[in-house]
């Protein structure tokens, strides 16, 4: 028998296939009839002689477990091993509890397995068409959404391979959590042990958790929601439902005959009994903001609530240690960026570069926190190669063994609700085991066998013998000495001192060797036999075919060379301080509130009854505007800042804009989607936070997109860079939603699918909104009935209801006057009051009637001519509302221009004659007015926050620059600072892009030579299937950490 | 349809107007603007501060026009005979700004498929013309050209060889009486060569790459046929076919027509010079994002930069935010020719008249004044070929010029008066009139 080392692990693979078949007939009890011979196994197992990590923290040196058909019965280090037990003496290996694998796709169908990322298209066929992606259709009583299915059970749909459960066994795992992939609410996962039985009998929990994820459809004819805060709304919206759903069943069953039978739905009585049961709500977030987002949401609804992680979660840690609420990580660590060329770094933002150098230490940075964790193999492309690299870097970065094996094995058993049977070694709990030869955590070891419910399962290293050391041949008389060393899947053998060959196959060993050593002439004797601890028996065949006899003896054992104790520079990060944002010009903490500050001698803009003071002082005292005039003394301690020279105005406050939104700023798919939030979605990531500070800009009204007549709810906030999202929100600011009018809520340039979307013509947006307001007039009627079916809180009507109650604005983007006037019918018949009209082009048409109705207008300066209805539109149009009584603002709708809105302003001086002070209220009082937040803010006046802007010269003028932006008394902005601030970044990613090359190199796998051959070994070869990385740049639907360019304005076809 | 709008009386205005919005409707309208005939007897402003952008200012001076080219400038010179002369005093005159980059002509509304006309389907359209579409009656024009913007490019979209621009005047009857010269320039654009990493990006980066190389191929395939095709032509073989694409190319080859190459990041730069080398082109580079990076590689080869849009948002999250701002300062301490430009793009036609904005804010970031001034005068003339005729106050220029109350570059500057070949041409335009319609409106209440 001839074979190398690689053909034997074949072989071997064989066996044990073989091996498994024998062993995997049940014994537990199961209510199958039983087919042929029954199969009663005894099933009393003593491991012994091992060394036994009951739980983390706790070691048994040397000891034994006894298991009893399938439970573990004892574990202690002098237990009575009975004589019918099986033993196996694990002498020199570690037993572990078995590990718990906290998120798997394990025996899913594909239509429950995530949806590719990307269409599968042959970009080469011209007339290729995607692939198709399988899905489940919606049948029977579900809900009306496609992606909300909390009612599938991950459970009843296992088909359970065993080449898959082998996969995760051989690393260690005995148990895994099966989740459902797709959708909102996705259902409920499974707890499995890995034991190769019949689904019933693997099934340790049928129902563990329900998993809700923040997906959504990213076409716009997807269906409902397009978009981050649709599916937020959804999320909430299906809460409620599920509440009134069993209230209204209770009522209806109680009495039937009364009231009018409300439907059955399967989808939410089986939310409703998750929720009542207090089942985890395990919410699966894409990025470090939706972490966040997950815990609003469970705190609104008092869930229990889990998170399935990301990797970014170290970076709003101190927020996350607030609730400690557990996370599933995920142990997909990026791979290197790819820097090698200088041009093609360009492409690698900061913090891309800085998380592929933090990213493994997030695990121990999590634990520090007192943030419990669960680790899982899923996300990994190689889990095999990956899983225990990527646990082990992650110890080297700081994460204790204890914690390590925690998150295997305690910490999920808690989650699940199972830690009274997984987890740990102790009597009566599942008898799930890890066997290693060694300690994983630590060194190289290998998991040889599991145990799963008492049930053994070796791994392909468990048969391994290692033939390596010093050994003594015996053969025909003769003594020679045998030294193998090397790694055990590539030997070095020495017979005699000449060179030879040696394999092993679990015992079976073969020695291939000169045949002279044995005075048996040319050609090689081929020597197989078979270990057994130290010795070797077996026979041989010369080459003259004689059959010869040989025997060897173990004299010294092998003792590998100690590999360079040398640190990797893998196993720390760069030594840079963490901001937040991460990345460049993000903060390491927010700026200083002094105590008080005094600006002296400035020109300053008060936007107020003072008016525009020449040599004017600015106080400010605990973030608070103290006094504006001539003369101001600071108080003791107080800095003072020379104003020779540099004008001060208000913050610029900019009334209609779309920074920092997650995920889309629209929910364009139904016409009404007043349900929707942009205060759930505020993304703080976003670099034009930064970039329009450096213009002046301190506060915003981030609005919905107008693809919808009556769009999302807006949310105020305050640029206070570096802050979470909720920490920018301004406080109080009067709630608001988006309406539209005109060619983009009735879709005209949205292309030949979108004509049937009611409305479709201006007529029809009237009657929709007519309708609705209706709606919720009825809604509140029906909410205050005694009688009948309990009401059912809907969160669309209740926002229209707030604005016919007068507690919130609409905010209407408006271009053309007739619908501008038929609005403002509609309101005035609702009684109420428009807050903003948006755009208003052709406001200066009707400045008198909307003067009247008392709405603002916020409109752009001199933006025109980009689609039909801005034809009319003149750069007079701010003026002429403003002189004819309509309250004005001047805003920017793009990112771009909200950097210059003070140059936007100065236009209305130019086109219309408006004097400087009017010109900058456009866009600091006027629009904090417009907001109802000018108590706060919007004009230097004692008493309000001290946001204001230092300009290098007149605010109006276009060659004039910001060099400070202070929000509540604090500096935000400083272009000093700013010049500073970029050379350290820059500084920082040079270094980190000096870390990552020789990672770069090894992956490429080359030392120079041919760039063709680095091009093929490159990790995104067509097979490799993309995963989805929530933080790149150019997600259609703009996601975090953007390069701030990825979101459209007001050109666009409909999120202006 | 000619409609005469130059009523004073508001009611026929109105009646016109809505006459006119009904007329817009169908396929064809109109700017209100006649355009003045030509300039018969020689003009004198006297009085006002003279920028002749390539000379120091001259405080109080005069400047004289006859038959459309300046004749005379300076701080006292004689008045000819006939001559109309008008006095200035405390005015400001410069010469008429300069967009080196637009679609102006080509494109009305964008979202209005039916009134743009910038993009040609395919991808190598080097024989399609600007000139040939170029609409007189656009109400862009008026709006943009009464900020002082007297002179553009209109530019081919689209595509990598879009085709070839025009310099216009913004004033005339028809597309050949605005043509100051077409062709200007051959447009290339250079593929766009970031690979978008997002896993939900449309392509693989795979796919990305192999359209990128294609794409890149197409361009050194192209212009290979093109120069055979040129020689073949050259030497006359016998029974030759002929293709108007390669037609197209011949004066690029010839040196007779610039090439404009269209790129933003350092990978497109550099790979767009290593192949201009390569193919023995001059080539003038437009967008240029990554520009200032790379001053020493333009100035080696000599290669000037139209910079589009200086006020862009930075296109790398790592970008400083002036970094757009701050482009032209870079490239003028380095030593690069450059001007500046809008985007050119279809969405920034109506906002031409932003152009001296642009300039100023460079300024705010770094570029001198004067300098920024240039960069919208005599560096867009220069570049775009004009510079012999335009950009700058000089005997033998032509007389398009503005007279301002200040500063054209910065607010609240009007432009009081404009002439085009010295014909003094009408500021008022679409916006104005809809201003004063308006204005009448609340003016009888």
């Amino acid at each position: 028998m001839r074979f190398s080392s690689c053909s034997a692990r074949l072989l071997c693979f064989g066996c044990l296939t073989l091996l498994l078949s024998a062993v995997t007939s049940p014994a537990q009890v199961t209510t199958a009839p039983k087919q042929g011979i029954r199969e009663n196994d005894p099933r009393l197992h003593a491991l012994t002689n091992a060394r036994i990590v009951v739980a983390p923290g706790k070691t048994i040196e040397k000891g034994t477990v006894l298991i009893r058909d399938g439970v573990i019965v004892e574990a202690g280090p002098a237990v009575k091993i009975p004589a019918e037990a099986r033993v196996w003496d694990l002498t020199g290996k570690t037993v572990y509890p078995g590990f718990i694998d906290a998120y798997s796709r394990l025996g899913l169908p594909e239509t429950l397995q995530p949806e590719p990322v990307r269409p599968d298209v042959d970009y080469d066929d011209p007339n290729a068409k995607p692939k198709e992606v399988p899905r489940e259709s919606a049948k029977g009583m579900h809900s009306w959404n496609a992606k909300v299915t909390p009612e599938r059970k991950a459970a009843d749909y296992l088909n359970l391979d065993k080449k898959s459960m082998r996969k995760l066994r051989d690393l260690g795992f005995t148990s895994a959590l099966v989740v459902p992939g797709r959708g909102i609410f996705r259902g409920s996962s499974a707890l499995i042990d890995l034991q190769e039985t019949d689904v019933a009998t693997m099934v340790l929990v049928p129902s563990v958790a329900q998993h809700i994820a923040f997906d959504f459809n990213r076409r716009d004819d997807g269906g409902y929601p397009t978009s981050l805060m649709g599916c937020i709304a959804l999320i909430r919206q299906g809460f409620l439902d599920a509440s009134w759903y069993q209230a209204a069943q209770d009522a209806y069953h109680k009495n039937p005959g009364t009231m009018e039978r409300p439907e059955t739905n399967a989808s939410l009585a089986a939310l409703a009994d998750q929720t009542q049961r207090k089942q985890p709500m395990v919410f699966e977030a894409d990025d470090e903001l939706e972490l966040l987002r997950a815990l609003r949401i469970s705190d609104e609804f008092k869930l229990k609530p889990l998170l399935y992680g990301n990797g970014y979660e170290y970076r709003v840690r101190k927020a996350l240690a607030a609730t400690k609420t557990p996370i599933i990580l995920p142990l997909d660590f990026p791979k290197p960026p790819e820097i090698e060329r200088p041009e093609q770094a360009l492409e690698y933002e900061l913090d891309e570069l800085q998380h592929w150098d933090r990213a493994p230490s997030n695990p121990a940075r999590l634990t520090e926190a007192g943030i419990p964790i669960a680790f899982t193999a899923e996300k990994l492309e190689k889990p095999e190669k990956e899983f225990w690299s990527r646990l082990r870097l992650a110890v080297r970065r700081g994460l204790s063994k204890d914690a390590a094996l925690a998150a295997l094995t305690t910490t999920p058993a808690e989650m699940f609700g199972v830690a009274d049977r997984l987890g740990t070694i102790a009597p009566g709990r599942v008898a799930n085991l890890v066997i290693a030869n060694g300690d994983l955590f630590s060194s190289e070891a290998k998991v040889l066998t599991t145990w799963v419910d008492g049930y053994y399962y070796d791994t392909d290293s468990a048969g391994e013998r290692d033939p390596r050391g010093t050994w003594e041949i015996t053969s025909e008389g003769k003594t020679l000495p045998l030294i193998v060393e090397g790694e055990l899947d590539k030997l070095d053998t020495k017979l005699g001192g000449e060179k030879a060959t040696l394999s092993t196959k679990e015992d079976a060993i073969l020695l291939i060797a000169p045949a002279k050593l044995f005075e048996k002439g040319d050609g090689s004797v081929r020597l197989s036999g078979r270990i057994a601890g130290e010795a070797i028996s077996g026979s041989g065949e010369t080459p003259a075919g004689t059959i010869i006899r040989w025997s060897a003896k173990r004299t010294a054992v092998y003792t590998p060379k100690k590999p360079d104790e040398k640190p990797s520079p893998l196993d720390k990060p760069l030594d840079f301080p963490e901001t937040y944002p991460a990345g460049s010009f993000g903060r390491a903490m927010p700026p200083e509130q002094p105590h008080s500050v005094l600006i002296q001698g400035a020109t300053i803009w008060t936007s107020g009854a003072q008016g525009t003071i020449q040599n004017g002082d600015l106080l400010v005292i605990d973030g608070k505007i103290a006094a504006v005039g001539p003369g101001l003394k600071v108080p003791a301690g107080g800095s003072v800042i020379d104003g020779k020279g540099v004008h001060v105005t208000p913050g610029i406050v900019d009334c209609h804009s779309h920074t920092a939104i997650s995920k889309g700023v629209n929910e364009g798919s139904h016409a009404v989607t007043c349900e929707v939030r942009i205060g759930d979605v505020i993304d703080a990531t976003d670099i034009d936070i930064y970039r329009e500070l450096a213009g002046g800009v301190t506060a915003a009204n981030i609005l919905h997109g107008s693809a919808n007549p009556i769009g999302g709810q807006n949310q105020v906030i305050k640029f206070r860079w570096g802050a979470l999202p909720e920490e920018m929100k301004f406080a109080d600011a009067m709630p608001g939603v988006k309406f539209a009018l005109g060619e983009n809520v009735k879709q005209s340039n949205w292309g030949d699918k979108f004509k049937t979307r009611y409305p479709q013509t201006r007529m029809g947006v009237e009657q929709l909104i007519r309708d609705r307001f209706r709606a919720a007039l009825e809604y509140d009627a029906a909410q205050k009935k005694k009688d009948g079916l309990p009401p059912r809180r809907d969160l669309q009507l209740e926002t229209l209801l707030e604005i016919l109650n007068g507690k919130r604005l609409i905010h209407c983007h408006s271009y053309r006057q007739d619908e501008v006037l038929m609005l403002l019918r509609v309101a005035t018949e609702f009684k109420i009051k428009i807050g903003t009209l948006q755009h208003i082009l052709e406001g200066y048409k009707i400045a008198d009637e909307i003067a009247k109705h008392g709405a603002g207008g916020s409109t752009f300066a001199d933006w025109w001519a980009y689609k039909w209805e801005a034809f009319d539109a003149i750069p007079d149009n701010a003026a002429m509302m403003q002189s004819r009584g309509v309250l004005t603002s001047v805003n920017s709708d793009s990112a771009d221009l909200a950097r210059r809105l003070n140059t936007e302003a100065g236009k209305s001086m130019k086109y219309a004659g408006m004097s400087a002070d009017e010109a900058l209220k456009l866009v600091t009082i006027y629009p904090a007015r417009q907001l109802h937040i000018e108590a706060k803010t919007g004009s230097l006046e004692p008493g309000k926050e001290a946001d204001f802007v230092v300009w290098s010269g007149n605010p109006l003028s276009n060659y004039t620059y910001v060099k400070q932006t202070w929000i509540d008394g604090r500096k935000y902005f400083d272009r000093a600072e700013d010049m500073e601030a970029r050379k350290t970044f820059a500084a920082q990613r040079e270094a980190l892009i000096q870390k990552a090359l020789p990672e770069r190199l090894k992956e490429l796998g080359a030392a120079g030579g041919k760039e063709g051959d680095w091009k093929d070994k490159k990790p995104e070869d067509k097979d490799a299937k993309p995963t989805a990385h929530p933080q790149h740049r150019a997600d259609e639907r703009g996601s975090l950490y953007g390069n701030g360019n990825n979101r459209d304005n007001c050109t666009e076809e409909y999120d202006d | 349809m000619t409609i005469r709008l130059h009523d004073d009386s508001a009611l026929p205005r109105r009646i016109v107007a809505s006459f006119f919005l009904l007329a817009f409707l169908g396929n064809s309208h109109a700017s209100d603007n006649i355009p003045p005939p030509p300039q018969a007897k020689p003009i004198v402003l006297k009085g006002a501060t003279i920028h002749p952008v390539s000379g120091p200012d001259i405080p109080s001076g005069m400047i004289v026009f006859d038959k459309g080219k300046i004749t005379a400038i300076g701080p006292n010179i004689p008045t000819p005979e006939g001559a109309e002369v008008i006095d200035a005093s405390g005015k400001h005159i410069y010469p008429g700004l300069i967009s080196a980059n637009s679609v102006l002509g080509l494109t009305e509304i964008g979202a209005a498929r039916a009134t743009v006309d910038i993009e040609e389907s395919g991808s190598i359209n080097p024989n399609v013309r600007a000139a040939t579409s170029i609409n007189p009656d656009s109400e862009l024009i008026p709006v943009a050209r009464s900020n002082g913007i007297l002179t553009a490019q209109a530019v081919p979209e689209g595509g990598i060889l879009s085709g070839q621009s025009a310099v216009l005047r913004m004033d005339g009857w028809t597309p050949d009486e605005m043509t100051v010269r077409s062709p200007a320039a051959m447009h290339l654009r250079w593929p766009n060569l970031t690979i978008n990493r997002n896993p939900r990006a449309q392509k693989s980066v795979k796919d990305q790459q192999k359209d990128m190389d294609k794409a890149q191929k197409l361009i050194r395939d192209s212009f290979q046929t093109a120069r055979s095709y040129w020689q073949a032509r050259k030497s006359g073989i016998h029974g030759f076919k002929s293709d108007l694409r390669w037609e197209a190319l011949m004066p690029v080859f010839d040196g007779a027509l610039p090439l404009f190459v269209h790129a933003d990041t350092v990978a497109e730069i550099e790979a767009a010079l290593a192949w201009a080398k390569d193919a023995q082109l001059k080539i003038v580079l437009v967008g240029g994002h990554d520009a200032w990076r790379m001053t020493t590689q333009l100035k080696e080869s000599d290669t000037p930069v139209i910079i589009a849009l200086s006020t862009a948002l930075p296109s790398r999250r790592d970008d400083s935010y002036d970094s757009s701002f701050s482009d032209a300062a870079r490239l003028h301490e380095a030593g690069v020719r450059f001007c500046i430009a809008t985007n050119g793009r279809e969405s920034g036609a109506p906002h031409e008249r932003n152009l001296p904005y642009e300039a100023s804010m460079a300024s705010a970031f770094g570029l001198p004044k004067e300098e920024a001034l240039k960069s919208v005068t005599l560096y867009p003339a220069q570049l775009l070929g004009v510079g012999d005729q335009l950009g700058s106050l000089e005997v033998g220029k032509a007389a398009t010029l503005i007279v301002t109350n200040g500063d054209p570059l910065d607010f609240p500057t009007q432009i009081e008066a404009a002439y085009i070949d010295g014909r003094k041409i009408d500021l008022t335009n679409r916006q104005t009139r809809l201003r004063d319609k308006y204005k009448e409106k609340y003016r009888r209440k």
